[in-house]
């Protein structure tokens, strides 16, 4: 008997888990992006080699309003909550009762789909609770630059909870004598932010922040439920309108295509998140 | 525990590649083709249908089922999804070969349903059902009754009599003139909108109708016509009552309802289950008695009324139990005692002579008024007939609400509009 060599041994077993990956990722996601080279239907048999014919057709016209969306939208709901998150996690490391954190935490337990519908009634331009508490009648969901800030909103109450807990974590874990050291110093408590805290928390906040936009930019609930991507394609960004494509117009060859352009975009993304990781 | 040999290594390797190819292999044709396979003569068939997925129908439906099966020795598997995952999942289903026996489909899904090739011809079932010449109509694509009707009704206008009398108007409005008339004067009214048409992207498609009414065909041939002058002309009136508040802003058919439900609504559009949903969802439970279906106003008097075809089809998926699959289909949409027992429980109005002459539903007051002031003129969207057809209704929906919102004039939205929709007719 031969024996294996710690490196044959380690593929051994990574044997299954590679096979799976290929099963369920990598062939359905090979077989996505070569489907963006065809026309090709859902619902109609057969399909058509039609090269990057897809691919002009989106970067032609569709593709550019929906990236200005996904950022626009991903940008927002990323550094609302951040600095939300963050002033939130610096007010309870600082001494604000620790209830509020269990408190504060609530919208993040519910679900994601259950929170759009509860914003959906609150945004509601004929019955909802914020025109009758402002005593307006706005159409929140039907106007395109209230929608986007409606849905940013949303998105805002659902992920700032997530993030005030991370970075309350990266606070917890600063030394104290940090901040005592620099107050004996005669450091004001913006200065020992600047200086001491920020600091300590850059690793931290970075990974939050790009975490956050990562999942952001791909995010789909939120605003499938309150705008379905409307008013006029104002909310359309790249997971609705992958889902539109698929599933409406059964076009599987153009959101194939556009799913590919997103991909992309996210492996940037990605890149950066392992740079800033291995640091 | 590193003692494997390199063979045991390889072989473990290989049987992970099998599995591999095993599961590609179990994966869909990545083209949809596939001829269908089993033996159409097997007594044992699904039933795939939303409406059991539904509290207010379920028990119904299940009913036909049970009685089906019990009377003919047959075996029947239901599946069911809700109305709005229905389509995505039928389509996945039937695209993977995973779909057999009976499906219940919505007219407006027929066409692209089609398109796969998989659903069998009951032209000879039909044949022998009494249906009537419209119903069956609606589950015909390319010359194919590839669809059994199992109710055939309309999507129309919906008025509260209480409403229309607070605000002093008199008699239903006919035309579009006398329809503005009414509205301006229910806005009156304090809380009340007027018309609680669609406004939200999702069911804009609620304005094709009145395109129609105000001279457009929609589709000419091949051709569409949406962007024509009509059908401008028709935008530009769904804007100025947008702008005016005779319409409001947000609306989909679901807030339609709730608003209609709470007596906050003067008008709205609905198809014929209107009824049974606004008396479970109102607080005034006479609200029914003051429902009055209307026909749509006309843009000027002797036009015909417009009103959009709607109702559901029993279809067979080609394959395993398509034969027993079939008889089923034939006995739960034309059996008269079955059909009309099923209008006593759910108000879906049925679609063969017989069951229509049926005393249950021809003492209805409500559902033949129904058919005499909408059905009886209504026609079917003519983009149902391309596989692309939801793409193509969100495409003009999605411009008419860049109208609204004031994005774009109604003349260059709906050119727009016209412009992608040509691109999906396939």
């Amino acid at each position: 008997m031969r024996k294996l060599s710690d490196g044959q041994f380690a593929w051994l077993l990574m044997a299954p888990g590679v096979a799976l990956f290929l099963a369920i990722i990598a062939y359905p996601l090979l077989s996505a992006l070569v489907t963006g080279f065809f026309e090709q239907s859902l619902v109609r048999p057969g399909r058509e080699f039609v090269g990057l014919a897809n691919y002009a057709d989106l970067l032609g016209g569709d593709f550019w309003p929906v990236l200005r969306n996904t950022l626009v939208f991903t940008l927002g709901a990323t550094v609302i909550p951040f600095v939300l998150g963050y002033a939130l996690a610096l007010a309870l490391n600082a001494g604000l009762p620790g209830f509020l954190r269990g408190l504060f935490l609530f919208p993040w337990v519910i679900p994601g789909v259950v929170v759009s519908f509860l914003w959906l009634w609150i945004f509601n331009a004929n019955y909802g609770v914020l025109n009758g508490v402002l005593g307006t009648q706005i159409s929140w969901l039907g106007q395109p630059g209230t929608a986007m800030a409606a849905v940013i909103i949303t998105k805002t109450w659902a992920s700032f909870p997530w993030m005030m807990v991370m970075l309350l974590a990266g606070l917890q874990t600063m030394p104290k004598e940090l901040h005592e050291a620099a107050a004996v110093d005669g450091a004001g408590a913006i200065r020992r932010f600047r200086s001491v805290t920020v600091p300590h928390m850059k690793g931290i906040a970075a990974i939050v922040f790009l975490l956050e936009f990562i999942w952001n930019f791909q995010h789909f609930d939120t605003i499938y439920v309150l705008t379905g991507g409307g008013p006029a394609g104002a909310t359309k960004t790249f997971a609705v309108a992958v889902y539109d494509t698929a599933f409406k117009g059964f076009d599987l060859g153009h959101a194939t295509a556009l799913g590919g352009l997103w991909m992309l975009l996210l492996l940037v993304l990605m890149v950066f998140y392992l740079r800033k990781e291995a640091k | 525990m590193n003692t494997l040999n390199r063979r045991d290594a390889l072989r473990l390797l290989g049987l992970s590649t099998l599995g591999v190819a095993a599961l590609a292999a179990c994966a869909p044709d990545a083209s949809g083709g596939g001829a269908p396979q089993g033996d159409t003569a097997a007594k044992t068939f699904g039933f795939t249908s939303w409406s059991l997925n539904e509290e207010a129908q379920k028990a119904a439906v299940q009913a036909i089922v049970d009685d089906y099966a019990k009377k003919n020795g047959v075996t029947i598997t239901p599946t069911s999804f809700p109305y709005n995952e229905y389509l995505n999942q039928v389509t996945l289903k039937l695209r993977g070969n995973q779909l057999t026996g009976a499906i219940q489909l919505d007219v407006a899904w027929l066409g692209a349903m089609a398109a796969m090739g998989k659903l069998r011809d009951l032209g000879p079932v039909a044949g022998k059902g009494g249906y009537t010449d419209v119903a069956l109509a609606s589950g015909q694509v390319g010359g194919k009754q590839l669809g059994l009707p199992w109710t055939t009704g309309s999507i129309g206008l919906i008025a509260n009599t209480e409403l229309l009398e607070k605000a002093g108007v008199d008699g239903m409005p006919a035309t579009v003139e006398e329809f503005e008339a009414a509205l301006r004067k229910i806005a009156k009214l304090d809380g009340v909108v007027p018309y609680a048409a669609a406004t939200k992207a999702a069911q804009l498609k609620d304005i094709l109708p009145w395109m129609r009414t105000f001279g457009s065909p929609l589709l000419d041939g091949e051709e569409i016509t949406v962007g024509d002058e009509p059908s401008v002309a028709a935008v530009e009136w769904y804007k100025k009552l947008f702008d005016a508040k005779l319409i409001a802003p947000d609306v989909d058919r679901f807030d339609a309802r709730a608003l209609f439900a709470q007596g906050k609504a003067a008008f709205y559009d609905d198809a014929i289950i209107a009824r049974g949903v606004v008396e479970s969802q109102a607080p005034d439970k006479t609200l029914t008695t003051k429902m009055a279906p209307l026909a749509r106003p006309v843009l000027k008097a002797g036009d015909t009324p417009q009103a959009l075809l709607w109702g559901h089809v029993i279809a067979v998926v080609e394959g395993e139990g398509a034969d027993a699959a079939a008889e089923f289909a034939s006995f739960a949409t034309s059996d008269t005692a079955t059909v009309a027992s099923f209008f006593e429980k759910v108000k879906l109005p049925p679609t063969t002579t017989a069951g229509l002459a049926d005393p249950k539903v021809a003492g209805d007051t409500f559902t033949t008024e129904w058919t005499e002031k909408i059905t009886k003129t209504a026609s079917a969207n003519p983009f149902w007939r391309y596989a692309g057809y939801a793409q193509i209704e969100t495409a003009i929906a999605e411009q008419v609400q860049a109208v609204l919102v004031g994005d774009a004039s109604a003349k260059d939205a709906l050119a727009k509009a016209a412009e992608t929709a040509k691109g999906l007719q396939k």
